[in-house]
């Protein structure tokens, strides 16, 4: 049983205590509060120097020292609080910052609303829980043996067929069915690389349909993408020790991922605005009647200054360009502003919330649209990595990790 | 006479309303009512999306999901009660109690009801919590 | 279903009761009802009229050096248990007023002597052009 101690304000009252509480059992965790005495909390308060006037924030601060001092043992942190509580941002924020300096007890941390649902908090609790337990699986370095990994992602799903550490096999397409479409990735990247899908010594799958598929194909490796695509992402970019920052736009939502030796010690995760993601680039592709394969050159043509957006909404933000394409400005500048606005957002909403450290790692779909990197320079101030076969991570990942079951 | 307490989870202000013979509305009370309530799972203390909807009533969609809670289960209590006692400034106040910008709101809330109103704070030595007592004394002997 | 009321018995830090003499008290009445010593006093549980009872015998034990409240849950819910999850934020509130309760027995031994609320005192804080006069003494 993993012990995951929660730091938060406002979640009983917002009806999600019991969301997060099943999130984590069902993988494996447990909530537990530190215990902290009251006398202790105004020296607490103090000893930080962040005063906030809700109490329950106070006793988060308490709480947090506490665990960091060790006075609690709890083998990973939940830190939360309400969706739109500037005070409760701040205080959720500091002390994640706190906790990582001082401590090396990962930390996840979320803002909810009353329509948290346990599902979406899975994904957080399962990498929280896969930090702890897998701690040494995580560590490998290198793929062994004949294997596969399959990322079932929103959007796309992937696969890649490994032997000794190099890439033999590969095959994406867009997500269907579920088990349908990864049976046929697999195949496909099966007979690229020339062997018969009954060679393959272990399959390990990731993303969102990773449970239906893993079941179904009797996987070695079942594990959500924050670990899995950290794995992949220092693989292919070759940068395996040290740190780095891991920036994956996917076709749905976004990570940031921080990572030190290939392992993620913290990440923030997009997924409730469109604007911050591929689909954004897919509706202003057909918008402006290109493929969405074109855009990026497109968009390294223009100059997003040129265009005027008042929104990154999937909806209001498209209206703008729209209406700027209206006004003469060029398809390029427009294309380049689509981009720089994903860059944008992806920068006020993930990149804030984490430590981000050089060099960072450019991955996922939208990494292939040239003119997305370039935005995230833009928008970074330096270049980012953006390794061979990006959009490839998750299933590297799961090739590489699933490797490490064949030993010993 | 029915009393709402702020905090309304306080031991002090629950026992010296019950001491001196009123019937004290507290957040206990509301929580027993939910966790005795089989039917819905949304444990530890049952509150649903949907109360937090009621929440709406007191205040908008912008504000924190936390807010909308706590008022939504505090306005069971407040719109029956008959008087209020607010007590500011408890040193520690968690849990329901725990989100500043709600109490600002619950009290605001409270005084705009035209009930008899105690306000006290909270006692910083021995003499200002003698005042105290023998204020809420005072104020509870009145209510007829 | 039965109707049940569940109370603290809080035990002022000026008294000199101990938990287990509360709950040896309590067992003492002989009533129908649920007893859980605790550290700070003890745990009742009970149908209501019993148990209003129980607190009226309660804080007679040791006058106003004992106080209650209701608590939601009933006694040993898992959902609310320390030994399950850690303290509850609720806790660090009774610990908190726990902690002050010598103050609230000062203040209702003045009702027992019929005191009266005495004359709200002035505003402390220094009028402006005191402070004005105060300033230059110490900067002069």
């Amino acid at each position: 049983m993993i012990k995951i101690a929660e730091l938060s304000c406002g979640t009983e009252y917002s009806g999600v205590q019991g969301e997060i509480e099943a999130a984590a059992s069902t993988v494996g965790g447990k909530m537990v509060y530190p215990d902290i005495e009251a006398e202790d909390i105004d020296n607490a308060v103090e000893e930080f120097g962040f005063n906030p006037v809700s109490p329950q924030l106070r006793l988060m601060i308490a709480r947090a020292i506490h665990l960091v001092e060790g006075h609690y043992d709890a083998d990973a942190v939940f830190i939360s609080s309400c969706f739109r509580c500037a005070e409760g941002a701040l205080v959720r924020n500091e002390i994640r910052r706190y906790i990582q300096l001082h401590s090396r007890i990962p930390v996840v941390t979320y803002s909810f609303t009353e329509r948290t649902k346990a599902s979406q908090l899975l994904t957080r609790m399962e990498a929280l829980v896969t930090i702890v337990e897998r701690k040494e699986l995580l560590a490998r370095e290198r793929q062994v043996g004949l294997t596969a990994g399959i990322d079932s992602g929103s959007a796309t799903t992937k696969c890649v067929v490994m032997r000794d550490n190099e890439i033999i096999g590969k095959f994406w397409t867009p997500t269907g069915a579920v088990i349908d479409t990864a049976e046929y990735v697999f195949n496909e990247a099966c007979k690229e690389a020339g062997i018969k899908t009954s060679q393959l010594e272990a399959v390990g799958v990731t993303g969102y349909g990773r449970f239906t598929i893993g079941k179904k194909m009797n996987a070695k490796l079942i594990q959500e993408e924050l670990t899995v695509n950290s794995k992949g992402a220092v693989w292919l970019a070759d940068r395996q020790k040290g740190d780095a920052t891991i920036i994956d736009i996917g076709g749905m939502d976004n990570k940031a991922i921080t990572v030190h030796d290939g392992i993620p010690d913290n990440f923030t995760m997009g997924g409730i605005c469109a604007g911050a993601s591929g689909r954004f680039l897919e509706i202003v592709s057909k918008r402006l009647k290109v493929d969405i394969t074109e855009l990026g050159q497109l968009a390294d043509r223009g100059d997003y200054r040129k265009v005027k957006m008042n929104s990154y909404c999937s909806v209001f933000g498209i209206q703008d360009l729209v209406t700027t394409l209206a006004e003469g400005k060029t398809m390029e500048d427009v294309a380049a502003a689509a981009c720089h606005s994903v860059a944008e957002q992806v920068y006020e909403q993930q990149l804030q919330e984490i430590d981000v450290r050089q060099p960072v790692i450019q991955v996922g779909g939208t990494s292939l649209i040239s003119g997305m990197v370039t935005a995230i320079k833009d928008v970074l101030g330096y270049e980012p990595i953006v390794p061979p076969h990006s959009q490839y991570i998750g299933a590297v990942g799961g090739a590489l990790l699933s490797s490490g079951f064949l030993e010993g | 006479m029915k009393v709402f307490i702020v905090p309304p989870n306080s031991l002090i202000l629950f026992d010296l309303v019950e001491r001196f013979g009123h019937e004290p509305l507290s957040t206990m009370q509301l929580i027993q009512e939910m966790v005795d309530n089989l039917e819905i799972d949304s444990p530890p203390l049952n509150v649903t999306p949907d109360d937090v909807k009621r929440g709406l009533k007191y205040a908008g969609i912008e504000v924190p999901s936390g807010i909308r809670g706590r008022l939504a289960v505090w306005s069971e209590l407040f719109e029956q009660a008959d008087a209020t006692i607010i007590m500011e400034d408890a040193p520690y106040a968690f849990g329901c109690v725990g989100c500043h910008r709600t109490n600002l709101i619950l009290n605001y809330l409270l005084r705009q009801r035209g009930m008899p109103l105690l306000e006290l704070r909270y006692p910083l030595d021995d003499e200002e919590a003698m005042t105290m007592v023998l204020q809420v004394k005072g104020f509870l002997g009145g209510l007829k | 279903m039965i109707e049940r009321e569940t109370r603290l018995l809080v035990i002022s830090p000026t008294s000199d009761i101990t938990p287990d003499q509360l709950t040896r008290f309590l067992h003492a009445m002989d009533l129908p009802i649920t007893i859980k010593e605790t550290c700070y006093g003890a745990m009742v549980e009970g149908d209501p009229d019993t148990i209003h009872r129980v607190v009226d015998g309660a804080r007679a034990l040791d006058h106003n050096k004992i106080f209650s409240k209701r608590r939601g849950y009933p006694i040993g819910d898992t959902r609310r248990c320390r030994a399950h999850h850690g303290s509850r934020p609720g806790f660090t509130q009774l610990e908190a007023e726990w902690h002050d309760l010598g103050r609230i027995e000062l203040g209702l031994d003045c009702c027992d002597r019929g005191e009266s609320v005495p004359e709200p005192t002035v505003d402390h804080r220094v009028p402006i052009n005191r402070l004005r006069e105060i300033i230059k003494e110490v900067t002069e």
